[in-house]
């Protein structure tokens, strides 16, 4: 279309001035940029304000986005116009006029005079705030996107875990709310849940939640026993295990504070519970060791009924109570004893063998540990016969029915043999040659080796025996039974293995270093070092050349089961 | 000038307040020992997190005191001072309430978003000091606005010039003025690119095409070409005078584009730090919220 622009000027004489440019294009565009058609300056004027365009005869105005021009005193984003109409754009007047011939469009143009030639500014974009660049709408996205992604969504997927989902792929969970990595355990058993111990939103992790999986958990303290210290509340488990730290090994508090913040004040903050004050390991911080003794009880009916307690008693004055006669010296002197396989001297292991644990040794048994030596024979020209070992009554009868057998069989084992028993030979001889029937005889001869079993030697070796004096010689011998304690310390732990090899020890070297056997000449000794034995080698403080100890090293905070039952036991 | 102001304010009072938050952090910081590994769970942790929360809420309310023209709490010369020093010292009490504990969780987010913040900050102080001494030198201490309306004189000027010289020439001196780019979107504002054309008519004078007029360089040299062709009396004397503004025009765009550079690299910064601030403030809810929420 061809327009002709009419620009109005006031001129120097106060005499308006016209200045025509005619103008070809598809269409008319009006703002405040060099390349629009009508260039128009102004603070409410855009780069590109408005267009017009002449489509079939009718002219059209049209506003670009939200801005308006106003015709004829009403503002409009577009209109239809008509010659004689007048255009507002930001105070610069427009007026359509009849097109001369020649041109579709006549335009006459009077300036707003007030406009500054500075508002040109306006038709480019010169600030950052005229771009795409939002401060306030970036805000809003970010925090928005934030609260969503890192609160809201992982929130609503926990109501999804409850219901049994897992967390669909890509979807934020409460995951991303942990503070820090589980300890491989708990991560294996929790996994993406983390709704296993955190419960309850807003609430600490409940002992409740820590006990659905460690059920065997025994309390340092119970309860009961807690309220009656100037301790305060039980704390929770999560408390002293905190969980989501870098370094797992932290779950498990190993610093000695932990015991001696209550154990080192224990005379005035334990109330009425009576626990030895103790600040660390050394001499006058730790008190001196206390061993777990069993020990027959004095009340009981008969020998054979005999019951057994334990008794805690300090190491010094402690006395074993086994019924066991033995003499740790003897058997540990190669002059006196030695291996029937290769005659060299005893040592530790053939006896004493470390169970599993590395920590007690497996039982000591006549079967295991002494019949290779000791056998149970009682009749030298018969040495595949032996007597049953742990049945007296049987033993008896064993040798009543041998000597029945010998009374009437046509080749008896008269044994020359028996002339070496020299020590027993005045009691042998002290039995008279016996003209009674046969079976009387084998009676009398089955007596006197009863009485020999239970009185000079044989059982009565190792063992008690108790005389009774009874008629019925099956009744009469009553043999005290033996209980060796298994475990001194059932409180503490400690490795006999890593104890093996000691600085310049092996071997029975290292096991003796520690064991006053060799001094042990009987069965009454407790063989258990005392706490100065262990500062030899150990300190409660980091120290140059002493391997540093810690409570928990010895000492667990949670109690064993049966250690709580002992302790329970005790009380009462 | 008052952009140094903000960090000599007062003899660097706040400097010295700064350094005394962070050497008070530290002493409650070392004092976590015992059983647990200092972190953000022991009350020291508890006291620094609150001190950092505190902290970032009373720096984002600088936004609120610079608005404020009518608030006595402080010049904004002073708040700016206090908030560059202390948002400083957040990013060492942050670190000491975090424990340097960091993995792919939200409160990580929170301290790298934290860290962002800082650092477009430090960006913001750099522009602070180094771009308004070039502002004033490149403009001779004239607002922009000025520079525009001369600009806008010139432009008629030589629209008006042009009228009276041979069309090619009219033609290719109303195009270069009607198609000079100044600013535009954040690229060409933050680099000067300047994206000008005009229509140069060819040699046979049969048609013309549009042809890049970086700097208006080109049309300069157009114009020149002409005044040793000029046939016309008077003509060498119009291109003459003609040359003459489209080089003066030519110094006024090359100063206003410099300014919208500059000016855009001085403001740049705030248009992340702010955003990243409400991400962070956002960030900061989450954090405190889940810590919280699972404890």
């Amino acid at each position: 279309m061809d327009v002709l622009l009419r620009h109005l000027k006031q001129g120097p004489d106060g005499v308006p001035e016209y200045h025509d440019t005619n103008f070809s294009a598809g269409a008319l565009s009006i703002g405040s940029a060099a390349d629009c058609g009508i260039q128009l300056l102004g603070e409410t004027i855009a780069a590109e304000h408005a267009l017009i365009r002449l489509t079939g005869g009718k002219i059209t105005i049209s506003c670009r986005g939200r801005r308006r021009v106003i015709v004829n005193s009403v503002p409009i984003a577009t209109a239809e116009l008509k010659v004689g109409d007048r255009i507002d754009v930001g105070g610069h007047q427009l007026r359509l006029l009849a097109p001369p011939a020649g041109f579709d469009i006549a335009i006459e143009i009077q300036p707003n005079p007030d406009v500054d030639p500075s508002a040109f500014e306006r038709a480019f974009r010169t600030d950052l705030h005229e771009t795409w660049l939002s401060k306030r709408k970036a805000s809003w996205v970010l925090a928005a996107l934030i609260l969503v992604g890192a609160l809201l969504l992982p929130l609503a997927m926990i109501g999804w875990h409850r219901a049994g989902n897992a967390t669909p792929p890509g979807v934020p969970d409460d995951t991303w709310w942990s503070a820090g990595p589980l300890s491989p355990a708990h991560q294996l058993a929790a996994g993406q849940r983390c709704d296993g111990c955190h419960q309850s939103l807003f609430v600490h992790v409940t002992d409740k939640a820590c006990r659905s999986c460690h059920k065997p958990i025994i309390d340092h303290v119970s309860r009961e026993r807690l309220a009656k210290t100037a301790l305060g509340a039980a704390q929770r488990c999560a408390e002293c295990h905190r969980e989501h730290n870098e370094n797992a090994a932290r779950l498990v508090i190993r610093d000695n504070d932990l015991c001696t913040g209550c154990h080192a004040r224990s005379d005035t903050r334990f109330g009425p519970l009576k626990v030895t004050a103790v600040a660390g390991f050394a001499r006058s911080e730790h008190p001196a060791f206390t061993v777990d003794l069993l020990k027959p009880m004095a009340n009981t009916a008969s020998v054979a009924d005999t019951q057994w307690e334990t008794r805690r008693e300090n190491i010094a004055s402690a006395r074993e109570q086994s019924n066991l006669k033995y003499s740790h010296a003897q058997h540990l002197d190669p002059s006196r004893v030695r291996r029937a396989s290769d005659s060299s001297g005893l040592g530790c292991g053939d006896c004493h063998t470390l169970s599993a644990d590395g920590e007690h040794f497996v039982p000591i048994t006549m079967q295991r540990s002494c019949i290779a030596c000791h056998e149970l024979t009682f009749d030298p020209a018969a040495p595949k016969r032996q007597l049953p070992h742990g049945k007296p009554r049987d033993a008896m009868l064993l040798i009543q029915d041998y000597y029945a057998r010998q009374a009437v069989d046509p080749h008896p084992l008269v044994s020359a043999i028996e002339r070496r028993r020299l020590p027993d030979r005045q009691t042998e001889e002290s039995i008279a040659p016996c003209t009674g029937p046969a079976f009387s005889c084998a009676m009398q001869r089955a007596q006197a080796e009863i009485d020999n079993q239970f009185t000079r030697r044989g059982c009565v070796s190792c063992h008690v025996v108790v005389d009774t004096h009874g008629g019925d010689v099956l009744e009469r011998y009553q043999v005290t039974p033996i209980r060796l304690t298994a475990d001194y310390f059932p409180d503490v732990h400690f490795s006999h293995r890593s104890h093996a090899v000691q600085k310049d020890k092996t071997g029975d070297a290292a096991c003796l270093s520690c064991h006053a056997a060799r001094a042990a000449d009987s069965s009454a000794a407790v063989l258990i070092p005392d706490l100065p034995k262990c500062l030899e080698c150990h300190s409660g403080r980091s120290q140059r050349d002493l391997v540093r100890l810690q409570c928990i090293s010895c000492h667990a905070y949670h109690p064993k089961p049966i250690i709580a039952a002992n302790r329970e036991a005790r009380r009462e | 000038m008052i952009h140094e102001g903000i960090l000599r304010y007062r003899g660097s009072r706040y400097l010295w307040w700064a350094l005394t938050l962070i050497a008070a952090s530290s002493l409650l910081y070392a004092t976590q020992s015992g059983n647990h590994p200092p972190s953000g769970g022991s009350w020291q942790g508890y006291v620094l997190g609150s001190i950092g929360a505190l902290l970032i809420v009373w720096l984002t309310l600088l936004g609120v005191r610079k608005r404020n023209y009518r608030a006595r709490a402080g010049s904004v010369q002073g708040w700016t001072s206090a908030h560059v020093f202390l948002g400083l010292a957040l990013a060492v009490v942050a670190t000491l309430h975090s424990a340097s504990r960091f993995g792919w969780n939200v409160h990580t987010f929170a301290y790298v978003l934290m860290c962002a913040v800082i650092l477009s900050g430090l960006f913001g102080v750099y522009t602070y000091l180094a771009y308004p001494r070039q502002v004033a030198l490149n403009s001779d201490g004239r607002a922009r606005s000025a520079l525009f309306a001369e600009l806008y004189e010139l432009d008629n000027k030589g629209r008006e010039l042009a009228l009276v010289c041979d069309p090619s020439v009219n033609v290719a001196v109303k195009s270069s003025i009607e198609r000079t780019t100044i600013g535009g979107g954040v690229y060409q504002q933050l680099f000067g690119i300047d994206r000008s054309w005009f229509l140069r008519a060819d040699a046979a004078g049969t048609g013309s095409a549009l042809v890049s007029n970086v700097d208006q360089q080109v049309v300069i040299d157009f114009v020149a070409e002409r005044v040793s062709r000029a046939a016309k009396r008077g003509e060498p004397a119009r291109l003459q005078a003609l040359i003459t503004v489209l080089c003066r025009r030519q110094a006024v765009l090359r100063r206003t584009r410099r300014d919208i550079r500059l000016s855009a690299w001085l403001r740049l910064w705030l248009y992340i730090h702010v955003p990243l601030t409400f991400a962070l403030i956002a960030a900061l809810v989450v954090h405190i919220l889940t810590s919280f929420m699972y404890w």
